[in-house]
C-alpha cells in the first residue's frame, strides 16, 4: 500500500532547477510533471527488496537467542552461586525462555510469511539449545543438578543382614 | 587472627547450635512428661503427728503425708550397695546413723523442712556387724565379738573432736554369743537368744552383766530354733518366736515373764486411751477380704476387737511396720512383699493411700504399642465372612455410621478404654520388670499403673558389674490385631537359681500359662527375627550347660532353614572369655550348638559391652563430604563393643576398647587409653562408638568417639555379610572432656533413623542431658567444617547447656537406666528414665519436622480460605451485573 501511495506522489515531484528543454519542446509541461518517470522496472526492484528485508529480518530473528548469550552469561556470572530466591529465579528464567521459545518456533517464524526457512528453524532452535546449556551449567555450578553420588544416596537401601547374631553378658 | 577464628568458630558454632537443641517451653512443663518420686522398701518408720518418718533400705530418708502418702521430703544418703542406714531416732529432731563396715555416719536432720542439722563421724575398730541404740541422748554402738564378749562404746555429742565422736567402751563378757541377728533391743535392755539360754543386759546401768535364763523353763518347744522379734513397749518386752507363734516376753526385775497368749510375729504395741494394744495381722477365711487385722488387749490377751481389710489382690503378704493411736482412728502402716506401702486407717479399715516402692527398683523395661481401637478392628474384619455379601454391605456401613459419628461427636471408645492406639503412636504401655518380683505396666500419657502382677520367690539375674536385670522379650506386638500382644519375662528363681519363663500379654497383663520353672539355669537368651504362622518370634535361650531351648517349643521348625546363619556370642564376666557360637550343625530335631570362635582377655576385666539396638534402623547409607562425594558407613549389624581395664605396672590401668565381629570373632579395631578407669559406658549405633571415661591423668571425665568408614566405594550395596571381609574399615576418632560425672548413657531411637541422633547422658547430679551427636562426630582431616558441611568445628570441652537438660529441674535419684523406644512419629523417640525416680518424656532430635505446631490455628486457615472463596463469587457476581450494566450504557 504504501508503494502505490509513493508512485502517486512522485508523479508530482517539484523540478527546483530551471530546464534548458523549454525552448526545444513545444509545449511546455506542467510544472512539477514529469513526463520520464518509468514505473515498471521499480516494480521489480521492489520485490525482490522486499523478500530480501524478510530473510533479513528472518535471521535476524534466528540469530537472536545466539546473540544472548553472552548476556545470559555475565547475568549468570553477576548473579552468583548462593541459593537465594533472586539468583533460582534467575536460573529459572533462564532455563525455562529457551524451552518456551523452542516449543513456540513454529509460530515465531509463521510471522515471517515465508515457508523456506529451515535453516532459519535450525539455527535458532540451536541458539537456544546453546542458552538451555548455560542455565544447565548455571544449575551445575550452584550444584542444582544430581550429578554427584550424594544426590542419590537418600535412595540407598540398606543392605540386607544375612547373619544373625544374639547373646550378652552370661547371666549368674 | 587467632582471635577471630575463635569468634568465627564460635559464631558458626552458635548458629547451629540454635537449631539442634530442643528446649521446653514453660507451659509445655508436664504436657508428656511425667514423674512418679519413690523411697524404696522401708525399714524403718517413725509416725510424727501428721507425717510419716520413713528410712529405706534405698538409704533414703525421707517423710510422707500421713493423708494422701505424697513425699514432703527425701533425702538421698549414700549409695545403697555400700551404705545402709542401721538407725532411726525421731525426737525433737531426726537422728540417723548410716555408714558402711566402720565408718558410721550420725546425722541430725530437721523434721519440717529435712535440712541437714548436724553431722558427726563415727570410726569405729571392727568391721563386723554391728547395732546401734540411744540411750538418754547418747549413741551406743555394740559389737559383738564372736564366742568372746560385747563391746559397748556410748558416744555423747558433746565430746567430739572436728566432728569426729569419741566414745567410751567397755567390755562384757559373752562366751555365747554368735551372730548379731540373734539379739533384739528391748526398751533399755539387750536381749540375745544363745544355746538354749536367754541372755539380756541392762544397757542403761554402767558396770551391767548378761544375766542369762535357761529357755526351756518359758518355752516348752526345743525342737524349733528361736528367733527374737524386737516390740516396742514401755516395760521392756520382745516376741519370741518359734513354730511360727510368737510369745510376748517382758523383762520384769531382771526376770523374764512370759505373757499367755498367742501372738503373731508381726505384732505391734499400740498405746490408745491410755491402753496398751496389740495389733496384728491375720489370714482370713474369706476370700473378698483376705486380711483380718486383729487387736488384743496387752494384759490379758483377750480380743479387744477385729475387722476384715478389703485388701487389694496382688499384693504381697503384709507385715505391719508402725502404727500410732490419734484419739478415735489409729493409723497402721503396712509393708508388702512386694515392697508396696500401705495406710490403713481404723476402726473402718479403709485404707488410705498405698505405695509401690517396687518400681524403686527397675531392672527390665519394655516399650509396647498398644492394639487398636474396636472401630479400627472392625473395619478390618470386613472380609472376614467373605461369602455374605449383604453382611459386608450391612457391616461397612454400620462401620462407616460409627465413624462418622465418632468424627462429628468425638471418640467415645477413646475416652472409655483408654488403652487405643493413637495416630502418631505416642501412646504407650511400658512394662517394667522390678527387683521385687513385681510387673508393672506404665500409661506413657499419665504415668499410671494400668496392671500389676506379683511373681513370688523371682530375683533378677547379675550381669556385668554387679548389675541386677531380668529379661523382658517382645515375642508377638500388638499389630496383629485378632492375636493379642505377647512377651516373654526370663529372670531366676530365688531358691535353686534355675530360669523362671513368664509369658504374659502386655496390654492386659494376663498370662494363662503362669510361671513356668525351666529345670536349667539360664545364661543367655535371644529373640529371632522369623516368626511363626502365629506371628511368634521364637526365643532362643543358652542354659549355663549350652543346651540351647526355642520358645515356643514347636518353633524349631521355623527357623530350621535359618540354622547355618545364626549365630550366639557369651560374654563372661568372670573369666573375661568371649565364646561365639554357631548353630549350623543343628538338625530338625536337635539344636546343637558348637563353639566357633573365643577370645581371652586376661588378665583384663571386661566393664562394659555394647551392643547396637536389635530394633535400629540406618536410613543414610554414607556420609556426603564436602566435594559431595560419598563416603559410605561401615554399618555392621554384627558388631560387639567390649571394654575392657587391665592393671599395667606403668600406667595404673589401661582402658582397651575393641570392636569384634560377633559372627567371625574378627576383632574390626582396638585402642587403648593410659591411665584411664572406669566406670565405662559404651553406646552403639548406626556405624559409631561413644565411651566414657575417667581420666586419672588429668582428673577428668573423657568421652571418646569412633566412627567406622568403608570408604567411597561400597563393596555389597545390597547385602551385608560378616564373612565376606575385603578390608577393614577406616576408623575415625576424636576425644573430648565432659565436664560431668556420667552415670549412664543412651543413644535416641527413632522408627526410620532420618532423625539426628541424641546422647543422653545422665549425671550424678540427677540430670539427664541431650548431647548431639553431630557434635561428637570425628571431624576428617584436612577437610573444611562449616556451616555448608553442616559440619561443627572441634571444641574439646562438651558444653553443657541448661536448656538441653531434657527433665529441665525435676531432679532425679539414683538413675540407674535410660530407655529408649521409638514412637511411630519418625521425629520422636520415647524416653524413661528410672532410678529411684521414673521420669518419662519423649524427645524430637530434629525438632517435631513431621507434624504441625501445637498453636498452629486450623480454624483460622479455614475460615480465611472459607472467605476468600465466598469472597471471589460474590466479586465475579458483581463484576457480571457491572459489565451487563456498562454494555446497556
Amino acid at each position: 500500500m504504501s508503494g502505490k501511495f509513493s508512485n502517486k506522489r512522485q508523479k508530482w515531484s517539484l523540478e527546483n532547477v530551471k530546464s534548458n528543454r523549454v525552448v526545444t519542446e513545444a509545449l511546455a509541461s506542467p510544472p512539477a510533471y514529469s513526463n520520464s518517470f518509468v514505473t515498471s522496472s521499480n516494480e521489480v526492484s521492489k520485490k525482490t527488496d522486499v523478500s530480501r528485508l524478510i530473510t533479513k529480518k528472518s535471521w535476524d530473528l534466528a540469530l537472536a537467542p545466539l546473540k544472548q548469550v553472552p548476556m545470559n552469561l555475565f547475568i549468570s556470572y553477576m548473579a552468583g552461586n548462593s541459593i537465594s530466591i533472586f539468583p533460582i529465579m534467575m536460573v529459572g528464567m533462564l532455563l525455562m525462555r529457551p524451552v518456551q521459545a523452542i516449543w513456540a518456533t513454529k509460530s515465531t517464524f509463521k510471522m515471517m510469511e515465508t515457508s523456506n526457512a529451515i535453516l532459519q528453524m535450525i539455527v535458532y532452535i540451536f541458539g537456544n539449545l546453546v542458552n538451555i546449556g548455560v542455565a544447565l551449567y548455571k544449575c551445575h555450578s550452584m550444584g542444582l543438578l544430581p550429578t554427584h553420588a550424594s544426590d542419590w544416596l537418600a535412595f540407598v537401601e540398606p543392605p540386607v543382614r544375612i547373619e544373625y547374631l544374639g547373646g550378652g553378658i552370661i547371666h549368674h | 587472627m587467632a582471635n577471630f577464628r575463635s569468634i568465627y568458630k564460635i559464631q558458626v558454632f552458635l548458629t547451629i547450635l540454635i537449631h539442634l537443641t530442643v528446649a521446653l517451653y514453660e507451659d509445655q512443663v508436664g504436657k508428656f512428661d511425667w514423674k512418679r518420686s519413690f523411697v524404696g522398701k522401708v525399714k524403718f518408720v517413725s509416725f510424727e503427728a501428721k507425717r510419716i518418718i520413713v528410712a529405706t533400705e534405698e538409704n533414703v530418708l525421707a517423710t510422707l503425708n500421713l493423708n494422701n502418702g505424697d513425699i514432703q521430703w527425701r533425702q538421698i544418703l549414700e549409695d545403697p550397695s555400700n551404705y545402709q542406714l542401721e538407725l532411726l531416732h525421731v525426737n525433737k529432731d531426726i537422728l540417723t546413723v548410716s555408714g558402711v563396715r566402720n565408718n558410721w555416719l550420725v546425722r541430725t536432720w530437721n523434721i519440717n523442712t529435712g535440712t541437714l542439722l548436724a553431722e558427726w563421724v563415727i570410726n569405729a575398730e571392727r568391721t563386723v556387724p554391728s547395732a546401734f541404740t540411744i540411750i538418754n541422748g547418747k549413741i551406743l554402738h555394740l559389737v559383738p565379738i564372736t564366742g568372746s564378749h560385747l563391746e559397748i562404746t556410748t558416744y555423747s555429742f558433746i565430746d567430739h573432736e572436728n566432728g569426729v565422736l569419741k566414745g567410751v567402751t567397755r567390755i562384757v563378757s559373752a562366751p555365747w554369743l554368735t551372730n548379731i541377728s540373734n539379739c533384739v533391743f528391748a526398751g533399755l535392755h539387750y536381749v540375745c537368744v544363745g544355746s538354749n539360754q536367754l541372755h539380756f543386759i541392762n544397757l542403761d546401768q554402767e558396770n551391767s552383766k548378761f544375766i542369762t535364763k535357761p529357755l526351756d523353763t518359758f518355752i516348752e518347744s526345743e525342737a524349733g530354733k528361736i528367733i527374737l522379734i524386737e516390740y516396742k513397749h514401755k516395760t521392756p518386752s520382745f516376741l519370741m518366736l518359734s513354730n511360727n507363734i510368737a510369745k510376748l516376753a517382758s523383762i520384769v526385775d531382771e526376770n523374764i515373764v512370759i505373757k499367755p497368749f498367742d501372738l503373731m510375729p508381726n505384732a505391734v504395741n499400740v498405746v490408745g486411751n491410755g491402753k496398751d494394744l496389740i495389733y496384728q495381722l491375720e489370714a482370713n477365711d474369706n476370700k473378698e477380704k483376705l486380711i483380718r487385722i486383729k487387736v488384743k488387749d496387752f494384759q490379758t490377751g483377750a480380743d479387744e476387737f477385729s475387722v476384715d481389710l478389703d485388701y487389694p489382690l496382688g499384693l504381697g503378704a503384709p507385715i505391719i511396720l508402725g502404727a500410732q493411736n490419734r484419739g478415735s482412728s489409729s493409723d497402721l502402716l503396712l509393708s508388702t512383699t512386694d515392697n508396696a506401702l500401705l495406710l490403713v486407717r481404723l476402726p473402718e479399715a479403709k485404707i488410705l493411700w498405698s505405695r509401690e516402692e517396687a518400681l524403686s527398683n527397675i531392672v527390665a523395661t519394655e516399650f509396647f504399642e498398644l492394639p487398636i481401637s474396636e472401630l479400627d478392628a472392625s473395619i478390618e474384619h470386613e472380609f472376614d465372612n467373605e461369602n455374605d455379601i449383604f453382611g459386608m454391605f450391612s457391616h461397612r456401613i454400620s462401620t462407616q455410621i460409627n465413624q462418622f459419628y465418632n468424627l462429628v461427636f468425638g471418640n467415645k471408645l477413646l475416652q472409655n478404654s483408654g488403652l487405643v492406639r493413637d495416630e502418631f503412636g505416642l501412646h504407650k504401655i511400658i512394662v517394667v520388670a522390678t527387683r521385687a518380683g513385681k510387673l508393672f505396666a506404665l500409661d506413657t500419657l499419665s504415668g499410671s499403673i494400668a496392671w500389676s502382677y506379683r511373681l513370688p520367690n523371682i530375683q533378677p539375674f547379675l550381669g556385668l558389674n554387679g548389675q541386677e536385670q531380668m529379661l523382658l522379650y517382645v515375642q508377638r506386638t500388638a499389630q496383629f490385631a485378632p492375636l493379642p500382644a505377647h512377651c516373654i519375662l526370663l529372670a531366676q528363681d530365688t531358691i535353686t537359681g534355675n530360669g523362671i519363663l513368664f509369658e504374659f500379654d502386655p496390654i492386659t497383663g494376663y498370662s494363662d500359662k503362669g510361671i513356668q520353672k525351666l529345670p536349667y539355669r539360664i545364661s543367655q537368651a535371644t529373640l529371632l527375627l522369623q516368626h511363626d504362622k502365629n506371628f511368634l518370634k521364637p526365643l532362643l535361650v543358652l542354659s549355663q550347660d549350652n543346651e540351647l531351648y526355642a520358645y515356643p517349643r514347636d518353633a524349631v521348625s521355623v527357623i530350621k532353614d535359618h540354622f547355618s546363619t545364626i549365630f550366639l556370642y557369651t560374654a563372661n564376666s568372670e573369666t573375661a572369655i568371649l565364646t561365639g557360637f554357631t548353630l549350623k550343625y543343628s538338625t530338625e530335631n536337635q539344636m546343637v550348638v558348637k563353639k566357633s570362635w573365643d577370645i581371652d582377655l586376661k588378665p583384663s576385666k571386661i566393664v562394659a559391652l555394647g551392643v547396637k539396638p536389635q530394633n535400629e534402623q540406618v536410613h543414610s547409607q554414607g556420609k556426603v563430604l564436602y566435594d559431595r562425594s560419598v563416603y559410605y558407613k561401615y554399618v555392621n549389624p554384627n558388631l560387639l563393643a567390649v571394654a575392657t581395664i587391665s592393671p599395667d605396672p606403668m600406667h595404673h590401668n589401661v582402658l582397651s576398647i575393641y570392636l569384634i565381629d560377633g559372627v567371625t570373632g574378627l576383632v574390626v579395631y582396638g585402642t587403648s587409653h593410659k591411665r584411664a578407669k572406669g566406670p565405662v559406658h559404651l553406646v552403639h549405633s548406626e556405624n559409631w562408638l561413644v565411651y566414657s571415661y575417667f581420666n586419672e591423668r588429668f582428673r577428668r571425665t573423657e568421652l571418646a568417639a569412633l566412627e567406622l568408614y568403608e570408604g567411597h566405594l561400597q563393596s555389597n550395596s545390597t547385602a551385608f555379610s560378616s564373612f565376606a571381609v575385603s578390608q577393614l574399615p577406616h576408623i575415625q576418632s576424636q576425644s573430648y572432656i565432659l565436664p560431668l560425672v556420667p552415670l549412664k548413657m543412651a543413644v535416641t531411637l527413632t522408627e526410620r533413623g532420618i532423625t539426628n541422633k541424641f546422647l543422653l547422658v545422665a549425671m550424678s547430679s540427677g540430670a539427664v542431658l541431650e548431647i548431639p551427636w553431630l557434635l561428637l562426630q570425628p571431624r576428617f582431616e584436612n577437610m573444611p567444617c562449616g556451616p555448608e558441611e553442616s559440619c561443627i568445628p572441634y571444641m574439646p570441652e562438651i558444653p553443657m547447656h541448661p536448656e538441653a537438660i531434657i527433665n529441665y529441674n525435676q531432679t532425679l535419684g539414683r538413675i540407674r537406666g535410660i530407655e529408649v523406644a521409638p514412637a511411630r512419629l519418625e521425629s520422636t523417640s520415647h524416653i524413661l528414665v528410672h532410678g529411684l525416680d521414673i521420669f518419662y518424656t519423649r524427645v524430637a532430635p530434629s525438632k517435631t519436622f513431621d507434624v504441625l505446631k501445637e498453636d498452629f490455628d486450623h480454624k483460622l486457615i479455614v475460615l480465611v480460605l472459607s472467605a476468600l472463596i465466598i469472597a471471589t463469587f460474590v466479586t465475579k457476581k458483581l463484576a457480571a451485573r457491572k459489565a451487563l450494566k456498562q454494555a446497556w450504557k
